[in-house]
């Protein structure tokens, strides 16, 4: 899919503020900017602090509504938490190179881990129902995961404290074998194991990395992840990269 | 109205694009018309190429933040190529700001960026708080900061302006020392060193230890500092330091800055140097000033220097 050019907007109008968990959110703007799967908005809601806005992949997109699936983590996400239908946002994007859509064939599995399964619902949207199985990892209840039941995608559900579906990481129930591509996105610990398994498979793999951002658009060089490339910018390279290509530390 | 000579060079304006916060102006390229600046620093640029410091890079701050990127960058003769000719197509002045690991290193990138055209005026970074060797290094004694000057002095044939670190010992003995050593012009301040630490590690946050503080919370200290450097020395004054509107910008000029930059302010909102531009032209409307120059250094000097 083609990635969009972004814009910088403000006052895009909230149009619902759900809260899905204790500390996981969607929220829905309306804006006609769209964004190609795996692409984010810096989002930001406050005058003057926290100073910087807040990366959010987009997690649902259609001609006039932006959704960001996002949990609480801090002071920002907290204020964006705080938002309700009617309050207004100022947004950058959408931003970056998401995922290469056109080598996603054959049996697809998206794993991810916790928040972030964020991205992954605007790609399934792209992709054939039948040919993708989304493989989830949450530390406790999970959350976003019916409305790919809903597509009629195959879901499995991994959780640390065992309350749903199977007790552990995702990565104990995910055997990329059994797949042609993958694609994740969580906690680097975490990817890099999918990388690594999907490595040791001979699958493709497509990560969709998370960084601390400034700028947001690859001018402040904040955001840098090793690859095997040599150092390149999480925001305007990425997010998404070849799993083979990055240099994964966990 | 906000036509300003800097060194000889004539900006549209005095508001320019700090160095490390715009890369090489083709990203927000994609949000307005650069072209509207009265200028744009390059990326800090080293003779050979850099791959920045590992690790964490950013840490926010209350209002700040701090980064640690450690003058990743292309090196110069891949700048010369690939990115100048692309610069060259924007429409605004062109400032190359140049670091050095020694004094070899220096000069010759100077060399490298004097020879080639499109390049309006050459900033020297000695002030980046991230890198050990270089930078900053000649930025904390006046007696190295004038050597690295006075070394590349002779090989540059465009406007010299040396960008000043507050972490100097004395900045003002640190202006004075560069122009004496052949600076056309400074510009101040770069990022503040500073420190922050994982309380649950117990490490600090960044694995350089420290990191370059900027934003709204170092303006007043920066304000001051331009004020007494421009207030001793006779070249132009490059105000650089969390000015995010245009009230920011108009203070630094009327402490004695020719012209300013604007850095993180970018971050929070890609568009803020047009409101900066235009909030300076409405006021030397409301004001009816011919020039915005006429307010400039307005301040003066009445009050003793320490």
């Amino acid at each position: 899919m083609t990635n969009l050019s972004p814009a910088y907007i403000e006052g895009a109008t909230v149009l619902s503020q759900e809260r899905l968990t204790e500390d996981v959110y969607r929220l829905t703007v309306a804006t006609t900017t769209g964004g190609a799967p795996g692409q984010f908005y810096m989002v930001r809601a406050w005058e003057r602090e926290p100073l910087l806005a807040r990366p959010l992949s987009v997690h649902s997109v259609d001609e006039d509504t932006v959704s960001f699936l996002y949990q609480v983590r801090g002071r920002g996400t907290e204020l964006l938490a705080r938002l309700d239908e009617g309050g207004k946002v100022a947004l950058t994007g959408p931003l970056g190179h998401g995922f290469h859509t056109e080598e996603l064939c054959g049996r697809i599995a998206i794993v991810t881990g916790g928040i972030g399964i964020a991205p992954m619902f605007c790609l399934a949207r792209t992709l054939p129902a039948g040919d993708v199985t989304v493989i989830a990892g949450f530390k406790s209840t999970p959350y976003a995961v019916a409305q790919f039941v809903d597509l009629g995608v195959d879901v499995r559900v991994a959780t640390e404290d065992g309350c749903d579906g199977t007790r552990g990481f995702c990565t104990a129930i995910f055997d990329p074998h059994i797949y042609d591509m993958v694609v994740t996105c969580g906690p680097m610990s975490m990817m890099a194991r999918v990388a690594h398994l999907c490595a040791e498979a001979g699958v493709p793999c497509q990560a969709s990395l998370e960084a601390h951002m400034a700028c947001g658009v690859g001018a402040c060089l904040v955001c840098s992840c090793a690859t095997v490339l040599g150092n390149q910018r999480v925001c305007a390279d990425g997010p998404v990269f070849d799993a083979a290509e990055v240099v994964w530390h966990a | 109205m906000l036509e300003t000579t800097l060194c000889g060079i004539t900006l549209k304006n005095p508001v320019i694009a700090a160095s490390g916060t715009f890369g090489f102006g083709a990203e927000y390229s994609q949000f307005f018309d650069v072209g509207r600046l009265g200028g744009i620093c390059s990326k800090g640029l080293t003779l050979h190429p850099r791959e920045g410091n590992p690790g964490l890079r950013v840490w926010e701050t209350p209002a700040g933040m701090m980064n640690s990127v450690g003058l990743q960058n292309p090196g110069i003769p891949v700048f010369l190529e690939r990115e100048l000719p692309r610069m060259r197509t924007l429409g605004t002045a062109i400032i190359a700001n140049v670091g050095g690991d020694d004094l070899e290193d220096y000069v010759e990138g100077v060399q490298l960026l004097s020879n080639a055209e499109g390049i309006d005026i050459i900033e020297l970074n000695i002030s980046c708080p991230n890198v050990r060797e270089g930078g900053m290094a000649f930025g904390i004694k006046c007696d190295a900061a004038a050597s690295v000057v006075a070394a590349v002095r002779p090989v540059c044939a465009k406007p010299l302006m040396v960008k000043l670190s507050p972490n100097a010992e004395d900045i003002v003995a640190m202006a004075i020392a560069c122009e004496r050593a052949g600076a056309d012009a400074v510009s101040l301040v770069n990022s503040f060193k500073a420190l922050a630490i994982d309380i649950h590690t117990r490490k600090p946050v960044f694995d350089n230890v420290t990191a370059g503080l900027s934003g709204p919370c170092i303006k007043p200290i920066a304000l001051r500092m331009v004020w007494e450097v421009a207030s001793a020395v006779h070249i132009p004054v490059v105000g650089i330091g969390g000015i995010a509107t245009w009230q920011d910008a108009l203070e630094f000029i009327m402490a004695g800055a020719t012209a300013v930059q604007v850095g993180s302010a970018t971050f929070v909102k890609p568009t803020v140097m047009l409101d900066i531009v235009d909030g300076l032209e409405r006021y030397c409307a409301d004001e009816h000033l011919t020039s915005i120059a006429t307010v400039c250094s307005i301040l003066g000097t009445e009050t003793p220097l320490p």
